[in-house]
């Protein structure tokens, strides 16, 4: 009797934990002559982990091409999916539906950098979105 | 003891509520790893590979600088295993070629139908002639799109590892060169564990 309400309280808190939504963060590079990043979350967690190292873009044609070097901070290995996100010069996302979430794992305090091109050339803004 | 019984009632019915199946709607581009298979996500990142690099190649970038050569798709040969739609992944990839604006294509899926179209706006004597569509002046095809699709497959106990190829080819049909190729590998594991670890 005394064992059966601590191990009531478990397995509610167990069932509730199964129900947390996956947080997303998001990481903005804004073009403003520089390039300045951002990060946003609701993902605290996730957001301290990841920084931007290094952005690379150019113009291959008149195509975006962007280069980021993303640094895991963790000391532990880290599993996460990326997406970038295209805007034009008026804020209208280009392809909304054009690119999947990419898996990334990354070791502790290891780099890795993620190319992207933009899918058209009136892209001119990106975002970099990150979630669990 | 009542006490005992409405904590055990109240559990029970937390616990039963979830055995409900339910039907939602989910993301489109979300990571779907319901088994080895090929499946949504495979299909995504072949298109979206293949897409980037193809765009981004020198030589292609220099032949759609100042025009917009026009392509047609062969097919890509499926030689795995199972039943993959492979006309699906290239419907895909044709869609984000032609939405960046530096190519375009003809389909030679429906080159009977145009041609009954086209018979009957010239030949059935209904159609202002003035409005009909001239025969003999489609546009040429310039570049041929076609590739493989493989797998190998390897089972060992609980482990089961599948690795996908795709390769794709852009073919000049005037001078037969392969003016540009790439190739997307992909590998799913599944592994069975005990508890989970």
């Amino acid at each position: 009797m005394t064992l059966l309400r601590p191990m009531l309280a478990l397995l509610l808190a167990a069932m509730l934990a199964a129900c947390s939504a996956t947080n997303m963060g998001r990481m903005e590079v804004d073009e403003d002559g520089e390039t300045i990043t951002k990060v946003y979350s609701s993902n605290s967690l996730l957001s301290s982990r990841i920084s931007v190292q290094d952005l690379k873009q150019k113009t291959v044609g008149d195509l975006l091409y962007i280069q980021a070097t993303l640094e895991n901070d963790w000391k532990f290995e880290l599993d996460f999916q990326y997406k970038f996100k295209w805007f034009d010069k008026d804020g209208f996302e280009q392809a909304p539906e054009g690119q999947p979430w990419r898996q990334v794992v990354m070791a502790g305090r290891s780099q890795n950098s993620v190319q992207a091109v933009a899918p058209n050339p009136s892209a001119v803004r990106f975002e970099i979105w990150v979630r669990e | 003891m009542l006490r005992l019984l409405s904590l055990l009632l109240l559990g029970s019915a937390l616990a039963l509520s979830g055995c409900a199946s339910k039907v939602d709607y989910g993301d489109a581009q979300a990571r779907e790893t319901v088994n080895t298979d090929f499946g949504s996500t495979d299909l995504q990142m072949i298109a979206a590979k293949m897409v980037d690099d193809m765009m981004v190649f020198p030589p292609i970038v220099q032949m759609t600088q100042n025009r917009r050569p026009v392509v047609f798709v062969d097919r890509i040969k499926n030689k795995t295993t199972e039943h993959v739609d492979t006309e699906s992944i290239t419907d895909t990839i044709q869609s984000k070629l032609i939405n960046s604006g530096k190519f375009r294509f003809v389909d030679m899926s429906v080159v009977d139908r145009v041609r009954q179209q086209l018979e009957y706006q010239s030949d059935s004597g209904m159609v202002d002639q003035s409005t009909a569509a001239a025969m003999g002046r489609q546009i040429g095809a310039e570049l041929m799109m076609y590739g493989n699709f493989s797998s190998i497959v390897k089972r060992d106990g609980s482990t089961k590892d599948v690795y996908y190829k795709f390769t794709l080819k852009l073919l000049n049909i005037q001078t037969g060169i392969i003016e540009w190729t790439n190739e997307k590998e992909i590998r799913k594991t599944r592994s069975k564990s005990l508890f989970g670890l």
